[in-house]
């Protein structure tokens, strides 16, 4: 690790900063790694401190009282998490948001993927292209899942509107409250959202590979698919692990989906941990501390995941 | 063999190009029927008689918005906040990254891994406790407060990519800068910033929509009409009026429109910044 | 190039960038606090929340309040609820808001309420006195702890052109409603009954509507005894699993609406009836007449142990944060002083009943429409009933125990006797829970 190797600055030698005055010691401790890089780093840490650690502790804290909101909760130990693992509702959202999040990421990577692969393709106005089908990620999530709950309305929306008239169906489809496609149709909105990241950041990782590599390849004549399998699968293998991490932790903790789309129902099929966790707070109970249990026994899952994505990085990053 | 590779070569660009047409009808559909429900009148919205092309196109639906709602005002604030964050994360970001990325001092490690960790902590878990503090320092219901809420998200990201970026910057660049007498600053702002601009652009363009798109603690945090952004003034619609798809879907596209200008402009530098930041590191 | 100096100065320059907009912050923010401030959530019909805003800016003049000194706004109704317990946590709720029964109790048994013994003694002294039913909500060992606002029951509003051209009359019991439904309705077109089953409040008042006419109840008298779990409530439950799966005379995605669900099934004529209180009424004076002049606020059906229509009931809450208490309780007198409740409610074509007896005498409330209200609010109960609203009661309302019951059988398919069993430990829990305090 490069910390060890200490600064490279040379220490002053202690005769002269006697005759320093105050301003040009300061000046002098500025050109200090040390000093300079607290100096620089302290705007970042005081936004992390304040805006994320504290009201991090005190949601932990919150997890183990029974509290209502504006009056000081009471210690109950365990007891949130107690009451949480033994109820139903709470076992079927960890399976929801699991099936939620393995479905939606690996739709989402898979689309993202044949998106690059095409778009990394010569083509006449490629750039147009790429614009466009990133577009579904730059506009807002709330008005996206608004648009969506329009699409799957019953009676008026774009989907039924269209099967009807093609005579397809007799009856409309209730896309966001039969129990066996409630799920379906909030995966599908967010696949439409999230693709796009995928594909972003897929493109990125193929536009940084050598060209000269597939034409070596090509002399020894390997096909294309080998090409595929051989230097373009192994180069994006880094950018795989990345952006499936952050997407797949960015899309079990989004809320505005389900809040919106079905509001975790029918019968809790599309409850997810952040929309339980919602909803135990700020609902009818008002139990602030259930609230935060839901989010906070989460947290490990993604613990777990972010240990492996930052070491991932940092050894990347040649730390 | 070269005859066979061209033939492979064709199949897959005429495999692209099929690919191509089903992800813009994919992708184009949900928009058609946005801008579409926007410009149609309720008989043609509602019920069996909904029209997928409208027979009487209307901006009677724009007009409700910016007669029912200060719809201007939200816009200003949704800019203000957007700019305001964004400029100060860039700030915070830049500064933190360097330090991170090219200063030797005890602690770095640490700190470059909490701000991954920062990022992570999910936003369900920590608005309560935010709104409690914001209210604590009398930010709520204030543009101020949004700006400074959202640094709690922009700033960890922003520094953790461009802390990436910087240290492509080949040292030796920086060090010759030094040589010819710049020191850290100047080496930053004359040598490592220019270099980096495409990460730059990444960042404000994440950062920009971010606090465009904020969802929940814009909801939670203001309820004066004179704070409140696009995403929550636009909520509104869902609950004062039953028939509200119309102005909804109006307002929905006059929102979408400045992050997808934004992004159609800055779209070839937005890869090429996730190029070098995220994959080389 | 930069010298040291430099350095120093684009240090200094970058931490006072980053940290002075605090400072700036609190400094615009000083001169913030001292405003009233009014959450008044949306009525569902635009000409009450004018009115309502008109009588509080009224309200302001006479009390010699500048208009910039109130921050009056209206809530889109699923917000008010997040928002409330949000600003609650931060310790500055709204002065003054309005909540339908059940959260009076619940924010005066956490001590957040003001003492309005003084306003509801004297709005009895308004000829007739207030409806009983508007008491429990809000009395406490004797005090007030919110304002009563309006009584309104739950009626069938009903297509009555749909009833007239075929020649049917109004169903007196939920077999005959069946039949009713079953040959007015043309699917996927029109449907009969919007009956609300999303998780939402409208379900559980809804259902436990129902409930009532076949004999079932939530909590005996002494708010104590859950007795949710009876012959009646599963009678009651499996004929509304009936209605939706057998009958088909509710539309499919009744299970996933929200509370506007029913009024847009309504308002776009594909159901023949929804169990709503007058709000959709009230909405289509003026969105749309053509609909206003043939709908119908009619009984509900019986069932073997009657009709009995819900009661709900709405309150003024304020909060003991406020810096000027006696603003807000004037504003509250001003909002539910006789003559002024009169222009919200008959100039707001009924969107509630008010809660005096002694004003259905006037024209409006002689019109035929309303001939069935008073009979409904004479018979009506509130959804605790026999128990009295408590915070265990709005507990359950709110957060769906009836509904996720109905969603058991119908999307679970589970047998109904399962589901009240499920639903009645749930109940169960919940008043332990506030019993324990």
């Amino acid at each position: 690790m490069a910390i060890s190797t200490s600064t490279t600055v040379s220490l002053p030698i202690p005769s002269s900063r006697r005759e320093m005055g105050w301003g040009e010691r300061v000046q002098r401790a500025l050109t200090h790694d040390r000093t300079l890089g607290y100096l620089f780093l302290f705007p970042a840490i005081l936004v992390i401190v304040g805006l994320v650690a504290y009201p991090f502790a005190s949601a932990i804290v919150m997890t183990f009282q029974a509290k209502t909101a504006g009056a000081p909760g009471r210690y109950i130990g365990l007891e949130n998490y107690r009451e949480l693992f033994s109820s139903e509702q709470f076992l079927r959202t960890v399976m929801n948001t699991v099936v939620y999040t393995a479905v939606g990421v690996g739709v989402k990577f898979l689309l993202g993927l044949s998106m690059a692969l095409v778009l990394n393709q010569e083509r006449f106005c490629n750039n147009l292209f790429r614009s466009f089908l990133l577009v579904p990620w730059a506009i807002p999530t709330v008005m996206s899942a608004l648009n969506w709950r329009w699409i799957f309305d019953d009676a008026s929306g774009l989907i039924n509107n269209v099967l009807v008239r093609l005579n397809l169906i007799s009856e409309t489809i209730s896309w966001l409250s039969d129990p066996n496609l409630a799920m379906l149709s909030v995966i599908v909105v967010v696949v439409w959202q999230g693709t796009p990241f995928f594909t972003m950041s897929f493109l990125a990782g193929l536009q940084a590979i050598p060209k000269e590599l597939y034409e070596a390849a090509e002399i020894d004549g390997a096909s294309v698919l080998q090409q595929f399998t051989n230097i373009t699968l192994p180069r994006l293998h880094p950018i795989f692990v990345t952006a499936t991490m952050l997407s797949a932790i960015l899309t079990s903790s989004a809320i505005q989906f389900v809040l919106i789309l079905t509001n975790g129902g029918p019968a809790d099929k599309t409850m997810i941990f952040s929309v339980l966790s919602y909803h135990l707070a700020l609902g009818g109970a008002q139990r602030l501390g259930m609230g935060a249990a839901v989010s906070l026994i989460f947290f490990p899952v993604l613990v777990v995941f972010i240990v492996f994505l930052t070491r991932r990085m940092l050894r990347e990053k040649g730390e | 063999m070269a005859r066979k590779m061209t033939t492979q070569r064709r199949a897959l660009k005429g495999l692209g190009n099929g690919v191509l047409v089903v992800m813009i009808l994919w992708t184009a559909i949900p928009f058609y029927w946005m801008i579409v429900t926007s410009l149609k009148y309720d008989k043609e919205i509602y019920g069996y008689e909904a029209t997928l092309i409208p027979q009487r196109p209307t901006m009677a639906n724009y007009a409700t918005v910016f007669r029912e709602t200060p719809y201007l005002l939200y816009l200003r604030n949704s800019v203000a906040v957007a700019v305001g964050s964004t400029i100060l994360s860039m700030i915070i970001a830049v500064l933190g990254a360097y330090a991170i990325a090219r200063l030797n001092f005890p602690g770095r490690a640490l700190l470059a891994r909490s701000l991954v960790f920062t990022y992570l902590v999910p936003t369900s878990l920590l608005f309560i406790p935010m709104f409690a503090l914001m209210s604590m320092l009398r930010l709520t219901d204030s543009l101020h407060g949004l700006i400074i809420a959202y640094l709690g998200f922009d700033v960890p990201f922003c520094t953790w990519l461009l802390m990436g970026y910087f240290k492509s910057v080949p040292v030796e660049l920086e060090e010759a800068a030094r040589v010819d007498g710049c020191n850290r600053v100047g080496a930053l702002l004359r040598v490592v910033l220019p270099m980096s601009l495409p990460a730059l652009v990444v960042v404000t363009f994440f950062s920009f929509t971010h606090a465009w798109n904020e969802f929940l603690y814009a909801y939670v945090f203001t309820s004066t009409t004179s704070a409140r952004t696009v995403t929550t003034g636009l909520v509104n619609f869902m609950s004062q009026d039953v028939f509200f798809w119309g102005p909804l879907m109006a307002s929905t596209v006059m929102s979408a429109l400045p992050p997808v200008l934004m992004f159609l402009v800055f779209q070839r530098w937005v890869v090429k910044g996730l190029t070098l930041g995220g994959v080389k590191g | 190039m930069l010298t040291r100096r430099a350095i120093l100065k684009h240090g200094t320059t970058a931490t006072v960038l980053t940290t002075a907009p605090w400072w700036l912050v609190r400094k615009a923010h000083a001169a913030r606090s001292a405003k009233l401030v009014v959450w008044n959530p949306a009525a569902l019909a635009p000409q009450v929340d004018k009115i309502m805003q008109e009588q509080c800016y009224a309200y302001a003049k006479q009390a010699g309040i500048k208009e910039n000194e109130i921050d009056y706004q209206i809530i889109g109704g699923p917000q008010l609820l997040p928002k409330v317990v949000a600003a609650l946590e931060a310790g500055n709720p709204p002065d003054i808001t309005r909540f339908i029964g059940g959260y009076a109790q619940l924010y005066r048994e956490q001590g957040h309420l003001l003492d309005v013994t003084d306003i509801v003694n004297k709005m009895q002294k308004v000829p007739g006195g207030l409806f009983p039913v508007s008491l429990p909500g809000v009395m406490h060992q004797g005090k007030a702890w919110a304002v009563p606002q309006s009584v309104s029951p739950w009626t069938m509003v009903t297509r009555m052109d749909l009833l007239e051209q075929a020649k049917v009359e109004h169903p007196k019991t939920w077999d005959e409603f069946i039949e009713v439904c079953k040959k007015l309705q043309k699917p996927p077109k029109l449907t009969g009954f919007g009956l609300c089953l999303g998780l939402q409040n409208d379900t559980d008042n809804n259902v436990m509507n129902i409930i009532w006419g076949y004999g079932g109840k939530l909590v005996e008298a002494d708010n104590k005894t859950v007795a949710l779990n009876s012959k009646g409530t599963i009678a009651a439950v499996q004929m509304i699993a009936d209605m939706y799966s057998k009958h088909k005379i509710i539309p499919k995605g009744a299970i996933a609406w929200d509370n506007t669900g029913n009024n847009k099934a309504y308002q776009s004529r594909q159901v023949v009836y929804v169990l709503n209180p007058s709000s959709i009424y009230a909405h289509l004076a003026d969105s749309d007449k053509e609909l206003y002049n043939v709908t119908g606020l009619m009984p509900i059906p019986a069932g073997p142990a009657g009709a009995i229509e819900e009661l709900s009931t709405a309150e003024w809450l304020l909060f003991r944060h406020n810096p000027y208490p006696e603003v807000a309780k004037g504003l509250a007198e001003y909002w539910m002083a006789p003559e002024n409740l009169r222009v919200m409610i008959e100039e707001g074509d009924g969107r509630w009943g008010p809660p005096y007896k002694g004003m259905y005498d006037s024209a409006f409330w002689k019109r035929p429409v309303f001939r069935h209200w008073r009979p409904m609010l004479e018979r009506g109960r509130q959804f605790p009933s026999p128990g009295a609203m408590s915070p265990a009661a709005g507990e359950v309302l709110a957060t769906f125990t009836i509904g996720r019951m109905m969603h058991r059988v119908l999307v679970e398919n589970w047998n109904a006797e399962k589901a009240v069993a499920e639903a009645h430990k749930k109940v169960a829990e919940i008043y332990a829970r506030h019993q324990k305090g």
